[in-house]
């Protein structure tokens, strides 16, 4: 099988004040994966994805997508950040977050219309929560504004999504729906990276993982390296997840 | 004679005091655009900052033109704003104290800069640090622009309306930019909206707008009208364009009101300017509709008593028992007060959710479906059904 290379990042190194969180990392992330990021607290897999955006500038190293430098490859790509990194009681509603997920199609200036509402709303639907398009965010409930966020990423039509930690709160009925899109997005031929924590559910839900804590441990096929050694070198602790097949 | 003096005097009066409402009036328009994505960033400290530490750069301006109104005076002080906010978050970076030390660190540095330069340098000049801080609405009108004999009105209004005219251009412009920097800063960046210009941005406008309004309004009354609006209109929407609006309209109707109050009473402008301010955010503190006080008290009361209306119905389906029903046992069964279980039992009453039969307590068929619904949307984790579940049953509320 030979693959597109969606992204490429090349001896990344990011650090906050001087200390290094993530150290020389080569990854290479095929088209049309549904991946995922594992590793423990504070491993730096946001810090990795912020990088990867050019939201945080590494000291060194480069990351590629689709070849070419992410400042030019912006409209690819969507991005649901960790919960927590937007202000809640920002006067907004569910549409309007949504809607901001056109803007960057837009560019500087030009003012959302018609077309990106009807999108807004048609991803809203999606994701089920069309009826609360008019409700101020916080008074969403946690699994709720994951919703809303997917969708916002959703209406980003990109070939890349890369999402922080989507099922972080969230009961069993939103997970499934949620991966379910995210199953569906990779049917459409777009890649797929989540940063995940339940290591039970990863061989169910994904065909790609990457290990990581500070350093990259491994990168490949789930059925190919997700197993005891590459959690215990990940973990950190002798590392037994039964994988049922 | 006296009479003709009397109306001439009265008629300068009344232009200046026309003059006075406008300049306060565009001030506050243009205070509280900058001022509402300053609140909204929980930034409101930092335009305290910037209004003193720019005096270093107003009295170096002020040295090289002699001129308390040239551009470059606000060109200075706007760079001395931004140069404040760079220092701000340079020191907030070390990761050593916090945002609000930093700031406290910083102005009163910069401050003293420009008090020790005017008093070193500045003696027999026109410039002291009461003039440049406090202002005085009242004298805006006297100092005018004159071109080739022609009265074009007062300075202060051509400054601060032209600073109006170019925050509005940058309003529209860059709303939607300025909206997902401030909401979402990672999306921003990763969209391609450069979160440090649309910062650096806002500061440089709100130093401009502080510099512009405070030669004629003062520095503490910029402050106010920066962020007070802002907050106030806060606490009234849920939508950012309807925030704009309300705080201008907020800042408006006290600058004009702030007006009439110093005339009757005879006291500061910007002071009675001020204290509109406070008192229309007080008022609407206390009493805006969703966010409110008075509001949030009356909400948590009627959900108590909505939750103890469940709680009572729940306790009639499962019981069938007529002892457990009985209106005088009710009290012990569910071990409510006696006021609550009143109100409670007068809601179900009303709502014919229940009849009373010889002192025994039943459901009737709506109470019985709606409790039926209700228990089935908590069981099955829908709460926000229960809103509109409550609208289809209760006629009227606790
Ligand atoms: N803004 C910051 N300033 C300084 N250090 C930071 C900052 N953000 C993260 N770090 C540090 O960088 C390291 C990696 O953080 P990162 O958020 O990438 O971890 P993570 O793998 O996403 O963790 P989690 O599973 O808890 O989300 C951590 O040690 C964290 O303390
Ligand atoms: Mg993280």
């Amino acid at each position: 099988m030979d693959q597109k290379i969606a992204i490429k990042v090349d001896d990344l190194t990011v650090a906050y004040n001087y200390k290094p969180v993530l150290w020389d990392i080569d990854l290479e992330i095929p088209e049309g994966v549904l991946m995922a990021i594992v590793g423990p607290n504070g491993a730096g897999k946001s810090t990795l994805i912020k990088s990867i955006l050019g939201i945080l500038k590494p000291i060194a190293g480069s990351v590629s997508i689709y070849g070419k430098p992410y400042e030019k490859q912006r409209q690819l790509v969507a991005y649901v950040p960790q919960k927590g990194s937007v202000d809640w009681d920002f006067p907004t509603t569910a549409l309007d977050v949504v809607m901001m997920g056109t803007y960057g199609s837009l560019g500087w200036i030009k003012r959302p219309g018609q077309k990106q509402k009807k999108a807004a709303l048609e991803a809203l639907e999606k994701v089920g929560m069309l009826p609360f398009k008019n409700r101020q965010i916080s008074q969403l409930s946690g699994g709720q504004q994951q919703r809303i966020f997917l969708a916002r990423a959703l209406v980003q039509n990109a070939s890349i999504y890369f999402m922080d930690e989507p099922f972080q709160g969230v009961d069993a009925t939103t997970e499934i729906a949620i991966i379910n899109i995210l199953k569906e997005l990779r049917k459409a031929g777009k890649t797929v990276i989540v940063v995940h924590h339940d290591l039970q559910t990863v061989p169910e839900y994904f065909d790609w993982v990457t290990f990581l804590n500070v350093k990259k441990i491994a990168t490949g096929p789930v059925k190919d390296i997700f197993n005891d050694d590459n959690l215990t070198k990940t973990y950190g602790i002798n590392y037994k997840v039964s994988i049922q097949e | 004679m006296l009479l003709q003096a009397y109306i001439i005097n009265n008629k300068v009066m009344s232009n200046a005091q026309i003059e006075i409402q406008i300049i306060a009036s565009i001030a506050a328009i243009a205070c509280a655009i900058p001022g509402t994505f300053l609140v909204l960033r929980k930034m409101a400290m930092i335009s305290d900052a910037i209004s003193h530490s720019i005096l270093p750069g107003i009295v170096i301006g002020f040295f090289i033109t002699q001129d308390l109104n040239s551009p470059l005076l606000i060109l200075l002080a706007a760079v001395t704003g931004i140069i404040t906010v760079i220092l701000v978050e340079y020191i907030q970076k070390t990761g050593l104290v916090k945002e609000d030390t930093a700031i406290g660190l910083v102005f009163p540095a910069l401050f003293s800069m420009g008090v020790i330069m005017i008093a070193k340098n500045a003696n027999d000049v026109h410039l002291d640090v009461d003039a440049v801080l406090l202002g005085e609405l009242a004298f805006a009108p006297f100092d005018r622009l004159v071109v080739s004999n022609i009265d074009l009105g007062p300075k202060s209004l051509w400054v601060i309306g032209s600073i109006l005219i170019l925050s509005i251009g940058l309003l529209f412009a860059f709303f939607k930019e300025l909206k997902v920097s401030t909401f979402d800063t990672g999306l921003a960046a990763s969209l391609g909206f450069s979160p440090a210009i649309l910062h650096y941005g806002l500061m440089s406008i709100s130093s401009v707008t502080t510099v512009g309004a405070f030669d004629a309004v003062g520095a503490i009354l910029v402050v106010a009208l920066m962020i007070a609006p802002a907050a106030t209109a806060y606490l009234l929407t849920n939508n950012l364009k309807r925030m704009l609006l309300y705080a201008v309209g907020f800042g408006v109707f006290s600058a004009i009101s702030g007006y009439w109050v110093a005339h009757w009473l005879d006291a500061s402008i910007a002071g009675s300017i001020t204290t509109m301010l406070g008192i229309i955010f007080l008022l609407v503190y206390l009493f805006a509709p969703n966010k409110g006080i008075i509001a949030v008290l009356y909400r948590e009361k009627q959900q108590r008593t909505e939750v103890s209306l469940l709680t009572f119905l729940l306790h009639l389906k499962n019981h069938t028992e007529e002892r457990e029903r009985n209106v005088n046992h009710l009290n012990e069964h569910i071990n409510w007060q006696k006021v609550r279980s009143k109100t409670v039992l007068d809601l179900a009453f009303k709502n014919n959710m229940i009849v009373i039969k010889n002192k025994i307590v039943s459901l009737t068929d709506k109470g019985d479906a709606f409790t039926t619904k209700a228990i089935d949307y908590i069981i099955t984790n829908k709460d926000t059904q229960i809103e509109y579940m409550k609208d289809d049953f209760f006629l009227f509320r606790g």
